[in-house]
């Protein structure tokens, strides 16, 4: 960590008012009249530093906290308590300065105008965010290169295909060439090629221009392919903040051997390897799946085993995979690993 | 908190300059956007047109049918009721070309959570709100507004000098900001009541009892029109001095500042409550 953090979260929190809603239509007529709230602390006490150049990955299941964290840090939330300190500004304070240092993609939204063609929602960008024409020449020629847009300028934002439409926002979000860009989901129902797309022009933006870049998803692919650095959250809490590797090597628990035999006399010979904590799984004839707890078994052991005891054409090792990890994140199973 | 966005701004005259400018020119660009938009539903366009003077002419036929029933209104004759009601007709057209974002503020812009995208740019988030639909069609308020005064100013023998143009546009543009300000104000009220449809409906009939002679109310009625709802202030007093008859008292000269103290308690109301904004779920 440098001793000037691009961003810098301390003690964040939100709380909201929540309505408690009375069921049916009694409730209803009860409801126009007596309403009882609660507090719901959305995000609680959150603190965390990014710097610049940065790809940060912030997850989390629905509702942990993830969208209300990245309002406060764009500046359409205000903070109940807690400090923000963004490249020099209190977001929600110095709004209209601050938001010309910052690109924002939602991916379930456009900020583009629905009705008429993409470039004349570049061109009102342009004006609003005080691009001079030959930056918006020179990057809009460069966006081009990169994501291929220059074919459908001329379509109206409706008639795109989400994936179209999902790089148009991308090249809109950048027009202004801010040092901080914020994806709230920006791969959501987007196909693998599209996925790619966007990745691959997240990691241009990110080496050509040092773009800090903050993003959720839930798709843990956009994560392994862009960033080194993960944010958990649930419950409005931190869970996790660290390299993704690190998160992996504390919570892989389970391994498996793949072992793909060499004939059917083999068949008997591999189901011994069901008892001791071994989990055993046919997954066709002569392919079998044996998975096991990495900490209670050492994998050259077994190996060693499996060969002595079976004439096998392939072996494949894998680790658990990281959407596993999270499921068990998520599910609360891992917290204490997580906060080691 | 509300302060110190104020004063970052107000850094002298040139900085107000250079801001006036700046969204003069964003305004521009944000018609001209709306304009292309609407010229792709050009059917559209000409329905709204149609419905919207449709319902200035039954308006207006109401005050004519009246009129063929009484010589008077309480001492108003019918071409000077008609002047007032043209001159009231310019400010509610105006103020109506931008309205109707206000209107559905509730709706568009806090249930659906537009107003995300509008705090993520770096205008003025009322600024954006007022000017990023138009309602064209509403420029035959205008229109019909001007004809009534032609019509009435003939039948009167008023004539117009240069001067008294300027006063028509003067206090035309400050009738329309206190018709803004005013609604600005009570649609401020959905940051903090997430209702789809908001308080303003019912204040937006008030705006019909300022098109008549103040004089014909009783007192509480004038007092709510002029102090509380300043509608009948707007349009009364101006037109009165336009026509050049005299009422006592008189609070033409009042008009200006009323429209800058009611602008004023809008913007700072807008940006407190915009402050309680809590957005959608996702």
């Amino acid at each position: 960590m440098s001793a000037d953090p691009l961003i810098h979260v301390k003690d964040l929190s939100k709380h909201f008012r929540a309505f408690d809603r009375r069921e049916g239509i009694w409730g209803s007529i009860q409801n126009l009249f007596v309403r009882d709230y609660h507090t719901v602390a959305a995000v609680d006490r959150i603190g965390f530093t990014i710097d610049r150049g940065e790809m940060v990955g912030y997850i989390g299941p629905n509702g942990a906290g993830k969208s209300t964290t990245i309002k406060m840090l764009t500046g359409i939330l205000v903070p109940t308590s807690g400090e923000i300190l963004i490249n020099g500004f209190v977001p929600f304070r110095q709004r209209r300065q601050y938001v010309k240092t910052i690109g924002v993609v939602f991916g379930q939204r456009t900020q583009l105008w629905w009705d008429i063609a993409v470039i004349e929602s570049f061109k009102l960008l342009r004006r609003i965010y005080d691009v001079s024409q030959r930056d918006f020449d020179e990057r809009m020629e460069r966006f081009n290169e990169i994501l291929g847009i220059r074919d459908y300028l001329r379509t109206p934002v409706r008639k795109l295909s989400l994936g179209e439409r999902m790089r148009c926002d991308l090249a809109a979000a950048l027009l202004h060439n801010p040092p901080l860009l914020f994806l709230d989901e920006p791969t959501i129902g987007l196909d693998v090629v599209a996925k790619e797309h966007i990745r691959h022009f997240l990691r241009a933006v990110n080496r050509e221009f040092r773009t800090t870049v903050l993003l959720t998803t839930h798709d843990l692919d956009d994560i392994e392919e862009l960033c080194h650095r993960l944010m958990i959250i649930d419950h409005g809490r931190v869970l996790y903040d660290g390299p993704l590797d690190q998160l992996k090597e504390r919570l892989l628990r389970t391994k498996q051997i793949k072992c793909v035999l060499k004939d059917r006399a083999q068949v008997a010979g591999i189901s011994v390897f069901s008892r001791d904590g071994l989990v055993l799984d046919q997954v066709d004839p002569l392919t079998y799946r044996i998975r096991f707890d990495r900490t209670k078994v050492a994998t050259t052991d077994l190996i060693r085993k499996i060969l002595a005891a079976v004439e096998v054409r392939d072996l494949l090792i894998e680790d658990e995979s990281i959407e596993e990890v999270v499921k068990r994140i998520y599910a609360g199973e891992a917290t204490f690993e997580v906060s080691l | 908190m509300t302060t110190a966005t104020f004063t970052a701004e107000k850094h002298g005259l040139a900085a107000v300059g250079a801001a006036v400018q700046r969204h003069s020119m964003l305004l521009f660009d944000y018609f001209t956007q709306y304009a292309k938009v609407q010229f792709g539903y050009r059917a559209d366009f000409f329905i709204s047109l149609a419905t919207s003077f449709a319902a200035t002419c039954f308006q207006l036929g109401f005050v004519i049918v009246l009129f063929q029933k009484i010589p008077q209104l309480a001492g108003w004759r019918f071409p000077e009721v008609l002047f007032l009601y043209g001159f009231s007709l310019i400010p509610y057209g105006l103020f109506n070309v931008i309205s109707l974002n206000l209107y559905n503020f509730g709706n568009n812009y806090i249930i659906e959570g537009k107003f995300d995208r509008v705090l993520l740019r770096p205008v003025s988030s009322l600024f954006q709100v007022l000017f990023e639909t138009f309602r064209i069609e509403s420029l035959q308020e205008v229109a019909t507004g001007v004809y009534c005064l032609w019509w009435a100013s003939r039948r009167l023998g008023l004539v117009w000098t240069p001067g008294k143009f300027a006063m028509l546009l003067f206090f035309g543009i400050c009738a329309a900001t206190i018709y803004m300000s005013i609604f600005v104000m009570l649609t401020t009220v959905s940051f903090r009541f997430e209702d789809r449809i908001g308080v303003s409906p019912p204040v937006w009939n008030v705006i019909a009892f300022g098109r008549y002679p103040l004089t014909i109310y009783n007192g509480t009625v004038q007092f709510v029109l002029c102090w509380v709802i300043p509608f009948g202030l707007a349009s009364f007093y101006p037109s009165v001095r336009l026509l050049g008859r005299t009422v006592t008292p008189e609070y033409a000269r009042l008009v200006p500042v009323v429209a800058a103290v009611f602008l004023t308690a809008a913007i700072t109301l807008w940006t407190l409550g915009s402050r309680h904004y809590t957005s959608t779920g996702s």
